[in-house]
């Protein structure tokens, strides 16, 4: 893997709701370049446009202009059905409210994107284990998430966005719902992830986490602004 | 994804919601259930008819008094009871019988019958019992069986003596043994002496030979005072002749009665009336019981859009992670048609196994058809009513499903 060379190019984008009678303009015409292995944060107000940014990178949403181009493939160009692959092998997505399966153990939930792609599930199952050792929940893979702590059931979602060994790793305020000690765990197992060479974007409100980034990326209206 | 994997998804969500899922399935298990039980009561009096009249005996053509139209039987029994009524008012004759016997070629045999009841007294037994007075070639038509003694001669009828073959259980129940040849009792105000014993035969109801006595025809004719005959049966030499049999039974009777007053029937026109007749009746009970499964099926897709809503979240999630919109819609397809297969699978059972028990008291047969039918479109039912929900879900956008509430 070529270090340096762009791992995403968001060249033109805008995005708009439309709502009935009023258009709400979530991003306005955003162009931006993240590079492989870089560790890359996004600050904004509330309602600048940064979760939006982050669906349509991580192929949720679809631009209403603009292109989007993620490991050299042009995603703003494709099916849903093409979409489910790439977000199955290229995106590992983090969200600040877990989104973990009730009713399911860490390690199903873990192993749940690997079941989307044609990998066996004992191989998924191997896999698993080893995300799940990784963030630290070895002792507790056969706990279903009401039974975590919301920093545990954090590092579960982390593990099944590792899963997959996708290029980049998208955080839309991962430490959001956390306290501070949980969410600096949370930050250190980001931090050890960019060492080992991922590409990294997190969305944050605290400035002392956004910091710790190579780079940091303001958007204010949905423009950015440095 | 695997198959078996979407199957434990699907697996899980059912038992997630153990007794809703129970109560979804229900409509489809009564509907699968009284679809079987329907149609085995159907098909059940159809075939206990059919094997009744199969006992008669086979090639028969039957002379019936009155006038009796086969395609108005189907639009209700009154055709039924008038030519029963007919009986009575007969104007067949024992000699009407005997012309047939003469200038019909192609019969092997030929019969009449006088029916009636009487009470039959022996010793200190007593009880109403059907009476057929018949010529000597009865047992030639019915094909029966003796446990001992025989069946009168033609010189009996003849010469009109006050003989009585009785059936298996009058002889066990009146007189306490199949083995009384020789004995005396007593019919209405006449006696009579026991000359034969029939077999066993079994079945049930009026049709079935063990509960008649059958004395000769001459004798019936005075014991019940009258000179008509019920019902002549002819049976032919082969069925080859039995159309034959047919018109000429047809041109020689109307050579001596009017032609209102007799009907000549055949057999097998009969049984094909009869079994048609309770083939619409056994389709339109199935047909019935089938629109609950409609019902069911309803209720799988009402289920199954809850199912989606309440699970918005999950599907996106899910599409979130990489799954394609056909793995979501094979996902709560699965999921709709095991509960809809499943309670077709436990409709059978119960359909099936309440249908022996009622075969206790009524004849029923479990008809084969019946299953597969019941089966095919109660999983018909679930696939089809699946698919609305299933699409909803394939379709939804990963977003707006993460972000509903
Ligand atoms: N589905 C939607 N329909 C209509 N408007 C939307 C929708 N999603 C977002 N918006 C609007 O787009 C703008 C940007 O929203 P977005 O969620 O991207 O903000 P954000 O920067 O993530 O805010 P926060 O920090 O509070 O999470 C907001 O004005 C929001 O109201
Ligand atoms: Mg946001």
């Amino acid at each position: 893997m070529k270090k340096n060379s762009s791992l995403l190019t968001v060249s033109g984008v805008s995005k708009i709701y439309q709502m009935d009678e009023v258009a709400v303009k979530a991003l306005d015409n955003i162009s931006l370049t993240i590079k492989r292995g870089e560790f890359v944060s996004i600050v904004g107000p509330s309602g600048s446009g940064k979760s939006t940014l982050m669906h349509l990178i991580g192929c949720l949403d679809i631009p209403t202009s603009g292109k989007i181009i993620l490991d050299g493939e042009d995603i703003s160009e494709l099916e849903e059905r093409e979409l489910s692959d790439v977000r199955n092998h290229k995106i590992g997505f983090v969200f600040q409210a877990f989104n973990l399966l009730p009713r399911t153990s860490a390690l199903e939930n873990v192993t749940m994107p690997l079941l989307y792609n044609s990998t066996s599930e004992e191989h998924a199952i191997e896999k698993a284990k080893a995300a799940l050792e990784m963030v630290g929940l070895g002792e507790r893979m056969y706990h279903h998430p009401n039974q975590l702590s919301g920093g545990q059931q954090q590092r579960v979602a982390i593990a099944r966005a590792l899963i997959t060994d996708a290029p980049i790793l998208l955080g839309d305020e991962p430490t959001g719902n956390l306290d501070s000690k949980s969410g600096t765990e949370i930050m250190k197992i980001f931090r050890n992830l960019h060492q080992h060479g991922k590409t990294i974007i997190l969305v944050t409100h605290d400035d002392e986490l956004a910091n710790q980034a190579d780079r940091k990326i303001m958007i204010k209206d949905g423009k950015i602004i440095n | 994804m695997s198959f078996k994997s979407l199957l434990k998804i699907a697996i899980r969500a059912i038992k997630a919601n153990k007794s809703r899922s129970l109560l979804t399935s229900l409509g489809v298990i009564i509907g699968v259930a009284s679809v079987i039980l329907l149609v085995s009561v159907g098909s059940g009096l159809k075939d206990y008819i059919t094997s009744e009249m199969q006992d008669m005996g086979s090639n028969l053509v039957m002379v019936m008094p009155g006038e009796i139209d086969l395609d108005k039987l189907g639009a209700g029994s009154s055709a039924m009871s008038s030519s029963f009524a007919a009986m009575s008012t007969s104007k067949l004759k024992l000699e009407d019988l005997n012309a047939l016997k003469q200038q019909v070629p192609y019969i092997e045999e030929v019969v009449g019958l006088v029916m009636g009841s009487a009470p039959i007294r022996y010793q200190n037994e007593s009880k109403i019992a059907q009476v057929l007075g018949t010529t000597a070639d009865y047992t030639e038509v019915r094909k029966g069986e003796f446990e001992s003694g025989g069946f009168f001669t033609e010189a009996d009828v003849n010469s009109g003596r006050k003989v009585a073959v009785i059936g298996y259980k009058i002889a066990d129940e009146i007189f306490g043994s199949p083995y009384v040849v020789g004995e005396k009792f007593k019919l209405g105000e006449y006696r009579y002496t026991v000359i034969g014993v029939m077999a066993e035969a079994g079945g049930q109801g009026s049709m079935s030979p063990d509960d008649k006595i059958y004395i000769p025809i001459t004798v019936a004719q005075r014991q019940f005072n009258q000179d008509h005959l019920g019902i002549i049966f002819a049976q032919a030499k082969s069925s080859d002749d039995v159309a034959p049999t047919v018109s000429m039974t047809q041109e020689v009777m109307e050579r001596r009665l009017d032609k209102e007053d007799f009907t000549v029937l055949d057999q097998k026109e009969i049984l094909s009336t009869v079994s048609g007749i309770l083939n619409t009746l056994t389709i339109a009970l199935g047909g019935i019981a089938a629109i609950s499964l409609l019902v069911g099926g309803i209720g799988i897709m009402n289920i199954m859009l809850v199912s989606v809503t309440e699970r918005t979240q999950e599907i996106g999630l899910r599409k979130a992670l990489g799954a394609k919109p056909e793995v979501i819609l094979t996902q709560f397809l699965l999921e709709a048609t095991i509960l809809s297969v499943g309670g077709g699978l436990i409709g059978i059972l119960v359909g099936a196994g309440g249908s022996l028990l009622i075969g206790i008291f009524m004849p029923t047969t479990v008809a084969w058809w019946s299953i597969v039918l019941a089966f095919v479109v109660s999983a018909g039912v679930g696939i089809i009513f699946g698919v609305t929900p299933a699409k909803k879900a394939s379709e939804l956008s990963p977003i707006e499903a993460l972000r509903h509430e």
